[in-house]
């Protein structure tokens, strides 16, 4: 085997010029997939990044709460204290649980309005989310403003506070500091006003912000005559994303088994869903589970679409890849015929020059996708760290990000080099067999 | 030897080297067939795309051109954009001067001024109708219906009163809660019978105000409007037309729904689910199997109760037994409504059409199918740019829809009211306004008043256009509604005055002059766009009027820059294949020139000049390279006259936008082909381009010292 290795090696740099080439378009593809990857991967990093900083916990306890029948449906859990100690007890690996309050309502400046999602938070327990968020700097969100961060988030532990994203802050033309009415509109045409302090502004992260803003609890809970009983969700945050399916058909039966009402999972986010709980026929709360990535559904698509479009490309590539090996097989196994007949009279098995011009391509494959798959890291690294700011809005609403980034892994890398030499090796075959199955007598006179 | 003799013996010899070594050729030339292939029908697909996009946004809503305030602190964007809220467009104050310095540029047709604002409708809860009908006894003075009725409402306000009492487990304000509770009580209380009978106003005023509110069962609705000149934006947008009811009269006040929105948004739930069913049916999807469809008709039947509450009590058993007759054996033993309607919406593959048509022939004449309907009038709310709220009551004349936007819900987001309406909604005072706004000013003394006093001086609580005097028996007050702009404050007015609508005759003038926020303009030929968009610029400059000028792809906001998107992406993938492509065929191509060292050497030696083999080889990849694209280009003319044929879906909703339809019918141009032809060229050219040159380096002595 190592002579056939060493053999295959000393082929490749006899050929150098041919190898080079091949190599090259080899070392291109796999560039090419790289970064295909890399970007799928990072809106994918940005999706679960976004989603499970201001949509939702890795798993969430919610519920809908109906005084009738035919009531509108408020998103509430009504009673709060009982419902997290059956998740403290029964949920293993739980980093922490934070609290959010749900409300929907009109944001007022003097010049304009935005219609949000408002989001009670309890400041004291939100460490990560602070840490996570990103703060805008006034420039991008205000003319003439200053090139630093202004405000600070934490400052959502005092009453009658806002936190705006920067669209937000840009269509209401507003600062830190300045103040902001807000009204809630209801179903029954109630409304409630509020006025807070803006106290910061954080980066947008694509569609997921376009309909939120983050108050203190206490604010959402006066807006909405709420009493402190109630909250609108539990997110529950794993030490393992991977274990929120788990986590939450497992809690689900604990739910039950406590006597709540657990609604059939709808992999939806909750504002889908009020239409259909005012209308069934029930009253009183019950409880709604979901997973990280229900809520966020309505953004899926985005990586569908993406990934369909990197597979249709990659499969155009190999396949040209795979045409341009095959013929270099070819000219190799005809220019090599004599020197095949020579070692196949001294004693070569057939399935050894089968072996040696096999792993002459995985050789060339390995060595080239390896290339490729550095130097798509490194541009990675280098797209990265120079943070480019797409600027084009429809662009920051797919990436969910305003700056481009590429979330290159180990495994990625792998997975790319393997699959292109793996179709490498595939090309090489029938040319393989080809030589393979040459007479050493026909070969040997094969001089010309 | 001429040049022409030279040529000749060339081409010779390279098609005779093509044959010779066929398996290159068929190597590199089905390469080159298929990137001419791909160039000429991701052409064709760019191009037919970019036409219809052209297509659709221009004969909605864009024009060619689109002109709005310089002032404007947003850009326009005609489908709505990221953020749900108001943009600030700025305003162009007087229309008439904008509109006729506008027509006078040559090439331009037609200029449709335009105003988008957003409004809100709540819709009807049930205590509503079942009020109005009793507003509407008492105006007839039939006790015995209003007897009726009173009865009515008191069934509700049990279910109320219930519903107060577990609202307070959540509620903060347990004040309240006792205080809704007591109004309740009275209402259910003997004596609110001699209340009605005694002072029926005050008694309505009670019930609409107090009794009302608690009722959480109604709908709320996000209206986006577009407020144009309805008679000119018909003739212009060709692609417009009305589908329910009318057209808006000449002159009248009113709102034109959009079709998808009235269907979507404005449908009652189990309808609009078993269309959509329908629909999924029709494209050849089965209910059994598919797990989410068994979910949404298992949801669908949970909605039971939507049918049932609106049901009079009289009509639930004749109809249960109408509906235990169609679903026959399938049919539960049970007597109970909940449990027959239940089971009659739990439809499967078989029983799915028989139960649709049931469900239209029996139950919806019977229940309130549209909650806006055609025909009705409903109280749009708009805010102010400072967020003060204003109401007023329209009619629904119609639905209208775009032909072939039928199925996109970016080209049925808006909604269509006329200029009057659209300026009462954006909260701009009238010149009248501003000069009663101004004596207000002098009486009382104030220098400055800022827009918010402004605005609740005029219309707040005893304001100039406040109507808290106003009662049920002051019918004669009707013709003052156009200035109905009522403080969300003033509950009672507005219940009471819910039926009064506007429904004089304006005439063109008062309809179209006046402030407008854009204005769409048509030219004769949109070749002529980037000169007219300079014109307008120029004049609006030369003239004062402040206007900024941009082309429909801007116009169109997000949903413009999504294509340009598609295009970079398409663009991108095209680029690389070609990259690829180019580098495996100099390969290729560099291979087959090492193979062939002898026969250069011989050529060489016998004369020939490196000229004579540079050209000899980019004449064998140009000939390649034209016989293949010819290949590839005939591939793409048959590909895409198929697709021409079945059309390409518009999976997307906001492709149907884009392809102008439900589904893309490409077409190929002979630009589109030329491109494919000059593409591959090149790409033959340049990628034996090294090959040849080593090929010319190979030295004559090499043909006498044979194989190597």
């Amino acid at each position: 085997m190592r002579t056939l290795v060493e053999i295959a090696l000393r082929n490749l740099l006899a050929a150098r010029r041919r190898s080079a080439l091949l190599g090259t378009a080899i070392a291109l593809v796999t560039l090419m997939l790289v970064l295909l990857l890399g970007l799928s991967k990072g809106i994918e990093d940005n999706m679960v990044e976004a989603a499970t900083t201001v949509s939702a916990g890795h798993v969430n306890v919610a519920g809908f709460f109906k005084s009738t029948s035919t009531s509108a449906a408020a998103p509430i859990v009504t009673q709060k204290a009982p419902v997290r100690a059956i998740v403290e007890e029964n949920v293993d690996g739980i980093e922490y649980i934070v609290e959010r309050d749900r409300g929907w309502g009109k944001i007022i400046s003097d010049t304009g309005t935005v219609n949000v999602g408002l989001n009670g938070l309890i400041a004291a327990d939100e460490a990560r989310f602070f840490a996570e968020l990103e703060m805008a700097l006034e420039s991008e969100y205000a003319e003439d403003g200053r090139d630093e961060a202004i405000g600070d988030p934490r400052r959502l532990a005092e009453h009658d506070t806002i936190l705006l994203f920067a669209s937000h802050a840009k269509q209401l033309r507003v600062r830190v500091g300045d103040e902001l009415t807000i009204k809630t509109e209801t179903n029954a045409g109630v409304t409630n006003t509020v006025d807070v302090e803006v106290v910061a502004v954080a980066r947008d992260m694509g569609f997921m912000t376009s309909f939120t803003a983050f108050l203190p609890r206490s604010t959402v809970l006066e807006l909405y005559q709420l009493n402190e009983m109630n909250t609108g969700a539990l997110w529950i945050y794993l030490d393992d994303i991977d274990r929120s399916a788990a986590v939450m058909n497992d809690l689900r039966g604990h739910l039950a088994d406590a006597g709540y009402v657990v609604m059939d999972h709808d992999p939806n986010p909750f504002f889908f869903k009020f239409e259909r709980v005012q209308g069934e026929d029930w009253s009183g709360q019950q409880l709604d589970l979901t997973m990280w990535k229900d809520e966020v559904s309505y953004v899926a698509w985005i990586l569908a679409a993406f990934d369909s479009l990197s597979v249709f490309l990659t499969l155009i590539l190999v396949a040209i890849i795979a045409v341009g090996i095959m013929n270099a097989m070819w000219t190799a196994v005809r220019e090599r015929t004599a020197e095949i007949g020579t070692m196949r009279a001294i004693g070569m098995q057939r399935g050894h020059v089968l072996l040696l011009f096999l792993i002459e391509a995985v050789l060339l494959g390995l060595l080239a996708t390896g290339v490729g798959a550095g130097i798509g890291a490194l541009l990675a690294v280098l797209v990265n760290a120079s943070a480019i700011d797409v600027g084009v809005e429809a662009v920051q609403a797919i990436l969910l990000s305003n700056t481009l980034s590429l979330s290159v892994t180990p495994q990625a890398l792998v997975g790319a080099m393997l699959f292109i030499t793996f179709f490498t090796a595939l090309a090489a075959v029938w040319p393989s067999l080809r030589a393979a199955a040459l007479r050493p007598v026909d070969a040997l006179r094969h001089t010309e | 030897m001429n040049s022409l003799a030279t040529l000749r013996v060339l081409v010779e010899m390279a098609i005779r080297d093509l044959g010779a070594h066929w398996v290159k050729s068929l190597i590199v030339g089905s390469l080159l067939a298929f990137g001419t292939f791909l160039v000429v029908t991701g052409g064709a697909l760019l191009d037919s795309i970019s036409t219809s996009m052209e297509e659709s946004i221009t004969s909605s809503l864009a024009g060619h051109l689109q002109v709005y305030s310089a002032d404007a602190e947003d850009s326009l964007e005609l489908f709505g954009g990221t953020v749900m809220g108001t943009a600030d467009l700025g305003e162009i104050d007087e229309w008439g001067p904008v509109r006729d310095t506008i027509l006078g540029i040559e090439h331009v047709e037609h200029a449709v001024p335009m105003g988008i604002t957003q409004a809100v409708v709540f819709g009807r809860s049930e205590i509503d109708r079942v009020l109005e009908a009793l507003a509407a006894a008492v105006d007839e003075g039939d006790v015995a219906r209003q007897q009726a009725l009173l009865g009515h409402v008191r069934t509700i306000s049990a279910t109320l009163r219930e519903e107060i009492e577990s609202r307070s487990i959540t509620s903060s304000d347990p004040e309240q809660a006792a205080e809704d509770l007591a109004a309740v009580e009275e209402v259910m209380s003997a004596d609110f019978d001699a209340r009605l009978a005694e002072d029926p106003g005050e008694a309505l005023i009670f019930l609409d105000t107090r009794i009302a509110p608690l009722a959480q069962d109604g709908q709320l609705y996000y209206l986006r409007c577009i407020g144009t000149d309805l008679d000119e934006f018909s003739e212009v947008f060709d692609r417009f037309r009305i589908v329910d009811g009318q057209m808006i009269p000449e002159g009248r006040r009113g709102l034109l729904l959009s079709k998808r929105f009235y269907e979507i948004w404005g449908k009652m739930t189990v309808a609009r689910n078993l269309d959509a069913f329908k629909n999924r049916l029709e494209e050849g999807r089965r209910i059994a199997g598919d797990a989410t469809f068994e979910n949404l008709v298992k949801a669908n039947a949970a909605q039971y109760q939507r049918v049932l509450f609106q049901l009079e009590p009289g009509e639930v058993g004749p109809l249960m037994t109408t509906l235990k007759g169609v679903m026959g054996t399938a049919a539960p033993d049970s007597e109970a409504p909940e449990e027959i309607l239940e089971a009659f919406l739990l439809v499967d593959d078989d029983t799915f059409a028989a139960r649709y048509d049931a469900f239209y022939e029996h139950i919806a004449p019977l229940i309130t199918i549209y909650e806006l309907p055609v025909g009705g009038v409903v109280t749009l709310r708009g805010f102010t740019k400072s967020g003060y709220m204003r109401a007023l009551n329209v009619r629904i004349w119609g639905t209208y829809e775009f032909t072939g936007l039928e199925k996109s819900d970016l080209a049925g987001a808006s909604n269509l009211v006329d200029l009057v309406t659209f300026r009462d909604l954006y909260g701009k005072m009238s010149a009248a306004q501003q000069a009663e706004l101004e004596d207000i000013r002098v009486e009382a003394g104030i220098a400055d008043v800022s827009r918010d006093d402004a605005e609740a001086a005029l219309f707040g609580e005893g304001g100039l256009f406040g109507s808290q005097e106003r009662t049920i028996e002051e019918p004669e007050e009707e013709e003052l509604v156009d200035e109905e702009e009522l403080d969300e404050e003033e509950e009672l007015d507005e219940a009471v005055t819910a039926s009064l609508i506007d429904d004089r005759v304006y005439s063109k003038a008062e309809m179209v002059e006046g402030m407008v926020l854009n204005a769409a303009v048509v030219l004769d030929d949109p070749v002529h766009m980037p000169v007219v968009q300079a014109e307008i610029e120029s004049l609006a400059e030369s003239e004062g009027l402040g206007l900024q000028v941009v082309d429909w792809q801007t116009a169109a906001g997000i949903v413009g820059q999504l294509t340009y998107v598609l295009r970079g992406v398409l663009l991108v993938a095209i680029f690389v294949i070609f990259l690829v492509t180019l580098v495996i065929i100099n390969n290729t191509m560099v291979m087959a020139t090492m193979d062939r060292t002898t026969e250069i050497g011989t050529m060489r030696a016998i004369g020939a000049q490196r000229r004579f083999v540079i050209v000899l080889f980019l004449l064998e990849t140009v000939i390649l390279g034209l016989v293949s694209g010819a290949v590839g280009g005939v591939l793409a003319i048959a590909f895409v006259g198929w697709l021409g044929h079945v059309g390409v879906p518009a999976v997307q909703d906001i492709l149907v936008l884009l392809f102008a339809g439900p589904r893309l019918y490409p077409t190929l141009s002979l630009g589109n082909l030329l491109t494919g032809v000059v593409v591959v060229t090149a790409i033959s050219l340049l990628s034996t381009l090294y090959p040849s040159v080593l090929a010319a380096r190979v030295p004559p002595v090499v043909a006498m010292r044979g194989k190597e």
